[in-house]
């Protein structure tokens, strides 16, 4: 039977009926619509289904959706304002940390909570707060090089 | 040297703010009216014969609107190379692999449909099955295809110059044997497609593919269909790495259902069903045996090869060849004897993955000549670089090193790593090794035999002037080929890179070949600069008769008309854009005619300006059989150093540093060259250290997950010293070359002979787990 | 992938949880963070008909540590325990333990209760909870138990829990003195990765350079369940700690696991690493005593 659930994502309120084997990530995508939330395994071996949920990163692929009720979910469209891309996400496009971009909404995401609770995170904690976002593209060099040079631009809205 | 304004730049790529923030669509983010859902019924045995499949069930469910099997999709053979055309949509008689596809549903939604595919009924007489080579090869083993007794795929045996002779000849004679796994691409975008028949009888798929044309023609073939009643739209596609440079039995499956149900059709694979397609790296064995002079001169390699290729043939009939081929250089090797076998077992079919057929090849041979050097007590370094070709050279199996800067390469990486402060000097349990290698830019030839263009190009100007439309069919599928070809346009037609806009990825914007084989930069890259050029001429052409100049005394760069012999009296021209424009606010000014005005003109003469651009390769290679895999119109090379540190008590080891020089001709794109090195250098990690699809004796994988299969993180990975060489490839537009491929080849070598360094142990096998390791360095304690 | 429908219970209180699990038993599954389950359920692995969240049961939140004891509600997550300062202080083993399980992305879902529960031999927080005698508290409508996690497990997914209980919380008796405690892992990659071997060592020492008083050697993924190693706290008990002492708990240690050969590597290997893991395990711990 389905449930109403109330979800806040990117500071919106959203109200939906949700079956309970409905995942987050699938609620996201399916329900809201917002596609930048990547499926790529489906349990949580992967990283690119990445949410920001009340404050900490999540597979939102191993989240019921009926669980995030009442939570506020932070996901990759959530992050660009009317005064443009993020500074991360601004990183990543000048760094070159982007090629196929399957798991960069998930990385930019990791980087924006180790960020925001350690703005001076060295190349090792970096690394560490990316460990569970895979990268097939990169090689992960200029990821890091992109999250690393975030500091030199000045505070993090 | 030529200057340039927008090449051989650190532009952004055009599609990483898209993809930076979310916006960028892929497969799965499509959706359309009316769409149905697609699921596919896969044997869960390695090889039976079918004796019946009831799908009365199935159609009963409600919700579902179609059921397919070989019924209904025919026996239509279709596969990679045409002379091995051995798969059809769904199997009839028997079923060869677990996953081999038998059947598909298309219902009103996901569930409904994995339900339907539940309910059909097949019954099986299973076969005994085969999975290794050797067993595969047995007398009286099981066929798995009629038509190729002892499972033999397609075997080759080549010589060139006299091995045995030159053996005579040679102070050392080593014979090594080498073995690497089966791998998976692991790209984290799992297939998936939409298949889209209208009423008009157009079939579109939208794919996740690295190869639009290709399968453009296999779904064209497959369906009856004329070629251009079929379109293929790739969006965005996350990774390939060659699993994804052919049609797959989904795509078919999916176009047969929105042919039957006249609805789009979604179809995906989940996770294990993508190393279920698998069509990733064969596991290949090598036996190499290498003579050399005393001095380090390389005399002679004879080389067997036995690759266990899975349930089709997929490329594997490339995949053998480059298996010999690739090892023609860039040593000069004047003797070298080829016996490759690839070999059919019940098990997913591999197919072509980065580095294709010369990345075993490659680890092995540069292993082996590591140890020679020791033999011989030369430096690593110095036996490469005395056995070099130079530019110009030809292989013995006749592949053209037009431009190499292999030299170069490894004089980069030899003085980036401090190899000679570091060699001898480093602590047991940490070591430094090196290797090199080579790739081609792009296949010589197109996989069906055929005098096709391998790249045609539209280049469009909008009618003010202002943008520069690329069609192309090529692929962007992560490297970066978009942002490339756009560069490339702009500066052929001599304007800034925010003037042009690409579309790629779609049969309708021309002929491509595709991304695999490292081709588009070179190809494509002609066509496009050749397309951008007859642009740049027709404008130039009408500028000319308007202003009375000379053609050859005009040029266009940064967006401006440049006057070789001073600015002539452009006020007309101008005064006629301006009105062109009333009311606009961003009317030219200034003391230069802008590419705006100029294009707006030709425009005004013309209509709209458009200008195409073709590439085919010129003839080439050899004229022996099998000499058209390995050939290409360029070769790009890499030489490579790793600094690894090995855990002595349990095997485990760290790569520490990697200081990788490639030469890619000449670099386009200055970032985005590196970041294909980086991507490299991290897969041939993941292949060096961790990586092995494994099976249980029923033929079904056991790990077909990205839990289990095991790429690299980001604290796997090292710090990366990418450096780029530049050797000007005559061959090439502006002189560019491959990069995308050629700088895996050194990893697994550089790797395996830095863990030697460190330990004293070879390894002669795929992956350096820690159980691998440990157990060499306890063999070797115990005297063994 | 789909999940399998089910029933979603969310109660708020432990007896309701209780109530509600005594009225299902074998048809419901409780879930805390998740990770287990939902991956079993979309792998078909288990169909549940329904399942009981206890995300809203505060009593089932926090850390306390109070009276010599360490409490761990069922739901703290693997983050949460990393990130304790009373865990980190006291129970380093723990931490380790927490801070090597899965990916970030995971710990900030999964749940001690979760890692306990699911019952598998590889898993991270076992060990170094049965290195420090944890105990489980099980509580079911008709009352609750306490158990010694060193004889919860019976086998892989198996454990000694009825279907009607909910594990509440973990319990820890905080050591006292010059004791050391450490957890160490061994897998293919450096992270993000099931353990090949893992080792949990608790040493305590009688004065600060005085012999072992006592020892407990935890071996994981060397058997059907976490192994308590007899011998190898046989070997120590009561000796001066010292290289050759661990190398022979070590050796001792090996000869208690019960490795096989599996897909991720030979019986061979992971009993040779049992002896490697346990004397470095021992080490460590010396030193965190020596630091106390």
């Amino acid at each position: 039977m389905k449930r109403l659930i109330r979800l806040n994502v990117n500071d919106k309120i959203y109200e939906i009926a949700v079956e309970p084997n409905r995942t987050l990530a699938d609620v996201i995508r399916e329900e809201i619509g917002l596609t930048g939330t990547k499926k790529g395994c489906e349990v949580g071996e992967c990283g690119t289904c990445t949410v920001i949920l009340d404050g900490k990163t999540v597979n939102s692929c191993l989240v019921l959706a009926v669980q995030a009720d009442g939570k506020t979910i932070l996901t990759i469209e959530g992050l660009e304002t009317d005064q443009g891309l993020h500074p991360i996400q601004q990183s990543f496009v000048e760094k070159g940390a982007v090629q196929c971009g399957f798991c960069t909404s998930g990385m930019i995401l990791s980087a924006k909570s180790l960020l925001d609770q350690n703005p001076d995170a060295d190349e090792k904690e970096i690394r560490s707060a990316i460990s569970g976002n895979l990268c097939r593209c990169t090689g992960y060099q200029k990821i890091v090089e992109a999250i690393a040079s975030v500091k030199d631009r000045g505070p993090i809205s | 040297m030529t200057e340039y304004d927008v090449i051989n730049t650190r532009a952004p790529r055009l599609d990483a703010p898209d993809k930076a923030t979310g916006r960028a669509k892929y497969i799965d983010d499509l959706r359309m009216p009316g769409m149905l859902f697609g699921a596919l019924l896969q044997s869960p045995l390695p090889h039976a014969k079918i004796l019946n499949i009831d799908i009365s069930e199935a159609k009963r469910l409600p919700g579902v609107k179609s059921v397919v099997t070989a019924e209904d999709a025919g026996s239509i053979r279709y596969g990679v190379s045409p002379a091995r055309y051995d798969e059809t949509m769904f199997c009839k008689e028997k079923v060869r692999y677990v996953g081999d596809e038998i059947a598909a549903v298309a219902a009103v939604d996901l569930e409904t449909a994995l339900k339907a595919v539940s309910l059909i009924k097949v019954d099986y007489a299973e076969l005994p099955a085969v999975f290794t080579p050797e067993e595969a090869m047995a007398e009286g083993a099981p066929v798995i295809h009629e038509d190729y007794p002892r499972n033999l795929c397609a075997e080759v045996h080549q010589e060139f110059g006299d091995v045995e002779a030159a053996f005579k000849e040679c102070d050392l004679i080593r014979t090594d044997t080498f073995k690497n796994k089966r791998q998976d691409g692991a790209f984290l975008e799992p297939n998936g497609c939409v298949a889209d028949y209208n009423h008009l009888g157009y079939l579109t798929l939208h794919t996740s593919t690295q190869v639009p044309h290709y399968v453009q023609r296999t779904v064209a073939m497959v369906m009856g269909l004329p070629v251009g009643k079929v379109r293929v739209i790739k969006p965005y596609v996350g990774g390939g790495f060659g699993p994804k440079a052919a049609a797959n039995p989904m795509e078919l499956a999916a176009c047969l259902l929105s042919m039957k149900t006249g609805k789009p059709v979604k179809m995906n694979y989940d996770r294990d069903q993508v190393f279920l397609f698998s069509r990733g790296r064969h596991q290949f064995i090598h036996i190499l045996t290498t003579g050399v002079k005393k001095d380090g001169t390389l005399m002679a390699l004879k080389n067997e090869c036995y690759l266990e290729g899975g349930a089709y043939a997929s490329f594997g009939i490339a995949t053998v060849y480059y298996a010999g081929s690739l090892l023609g250089g860039p040593y000069k090797l004047p003797n070298m004897k080829y016996d490759g076998y690839r070999v059919y077992t019940n098990r997913p079919a591999c197919g072509a993955q980065r580095g294709h057929g010369g990345v075993a090849a490659r680890a092995a041979w540069e292993q082996q000549l590591d140890v020679i050097a020791e033999e011989l007590g030369m430096d690593p370094i110095e036996l490469r670089l005395k056995n070099m070709m130079s530019a110009g050279d030809v292989t013995c199996n006749d592949l053209n090193m037009s431009s190499l800067g292999m030299k170069e390469c490894i004089e980069a990486v030899r003085d980036g790593s401090g190899w000679h402060e570091k060699r001898g000097k480093i602590p047991k349990g940490k070591g430094i090794g090196m290797a090199c290698g080579f790739f081609v830019s792009g296949a010589g030839y197109p996989i069906y035999r055929s005098d096709t263009y391998h790249s045609t190009v539209t280049v469009k100007l909008s009618e003010d002037g202002g943008t520069v439309h690329v069609y192309t069919g090529s692929a962007e599928i992560g490297q970066g080929s978009d942002t490339t070809m756009a560069m490339i346009a702009a500066e052929a037609l001599g304007v800034p890179l925010d003037h042009v806009s690409i579309s790629s990825g779609d049969t309708e914007f021309g002929v491509d070949l595709g991304a695999y084989s490292s081709r588009q930069t070179l190809m494509t890259g002609h066509a496009t600069k050749m397309a951008a050029e007859s642009v740049k001429a027709q404008v130039l052409e009408v500028l000319s008769g308007a202003l009375d100049v000379p053609k050859e005394e005009m040029d266009i760069k940064k967006g401006r008309i440049v006057f070789k012999r001073g600015t002539p009296d452009f006020e007309p021209i101008r005064t006629r854009y301006i009105k062109e424009h009333r009311g606009w606010k961003d009317q030219p000014a200034g003391d230069d005619l802008t590419f705006r005005e100029a294009a707006r003109i030709a425009y005004l003469a013309k209509g709209t300006i458009v200008g195409t651009g073709k590439y085919r390769p010129g003839e080439l290679g050899g004229k022996f059989k099998g000499a058209a895999v390995g050939t290409s119109p360029a070769y790009g090379c890499s030489a490579q150093v790793v600094q690894v540190s090995v855990d002595m008590e349990t095997g485990k080891v760290t790569v520490d540093r990697m200081t990788d020089a490639h030469d890619c001709g000449f670099a386009i794109n200055r970032t985005s060259v590196e970041a294909q090195m980086e991507g490299s250098l991290s897969m041939g990690l993941g292949e060096a250290m961790f990586e092995e699809v494994k099976f249980d004796d029923r033929g079904r994988i056991l790990n077909a997950n990205l839990g289990e299969y095991k790429i690299p993180t980001a604290l796997d990975m090292p710090p990366i010293d990418a450096i780029i060489v530049e050797s000007n490839e005559p061959n090439g537009p502006f002189g560019a070359k491959e990069v995308g491929e050629g700088a895996i080849m050194p990893t697994i070598p550089a790797i395996l002979n830095a863990v030697y360094n460190a330990t004293g142990v070879r390894i002669w096998e795929l992956p350096l787990t820690p159980e691998r390791v440990y157990m060499a360095l306890k063999k070797k304690k115990n005297g063994a | 992938m789909l999940l399998p429908h089910f029933e979603f219970h969310e109660p708020t209180t432990v007896s309701e949880a209780c109530e509600i699990m005594g009225r299902l038993r074998e048809k419901a599954r409780p879930i805390a963070g998740g990770t287990d389950l939902i991956v079993n359920m979309k792998k078909n692995l288990i169909r549940p008909d329904h399942v009981v969240s206890l995300a809203k049961i505060d009593d089932l939140k926090g850390i306390v540590r109070e009276n010599g004891l360490l409490e761990i509600g069922a739901c703290v997550t693997a983050a949460e325990i990393a990130g304790s300062d009373a865990v980190e202080k006291k129970f380093a083993a723990l931490a380790q333990g927490a801070r090597v399980l899965g990916s970030p992305l995971i710990r900030n879902l999964a749940t001690i209760s979760g890692n306990v529960v699911s019952a598998r031999p590889a898993a991270d927080l076992p060990p170094p909870l049965m290195a420090y005698g944890a105990r489980a508290v099980l509580m079911k409508t008709s009352g609750e138990r306490s158990v010694d996690l060193n004889d919860f497990f019976k086998a892989p997914g198996k454990t000694v829990m009825d279907p009607d209980e909910i594990l509440t919380r973990i319990v820890i008796e905080a050591p006292q003195g010059h004791y050391g405690d450490s957890y160490v892992k061994l897998g293919l990659r450096q992270t993000f990765e099931i353990s090949l071997v893992n080792v949990a060592a608790f040493i305590s020492l009688d004065g600060s350079d005085g012999p072992i008083s006592k020892a407990r050697v935890i071996l994981g993924s060397v058997g059907p369940t976490p192994i308590r190693s007899q011998s190898a706290e046989d070997v120590l008990g009561g000796q001066m700690p010292s290289e050759p002492l661990f190398a022979r708990a070590g050796e001792a240690a090996a000869g208690d696991a019960q490795p096989i050969d599996d897909f991720r590597g030979s019986a061979e290997y992971r009993r040779d690493m049992v002896a490697v893991l346990t004397r470095r395990a021992l080490n460590m711990a010396l030193k965190r005593a020596g630091s106390r």
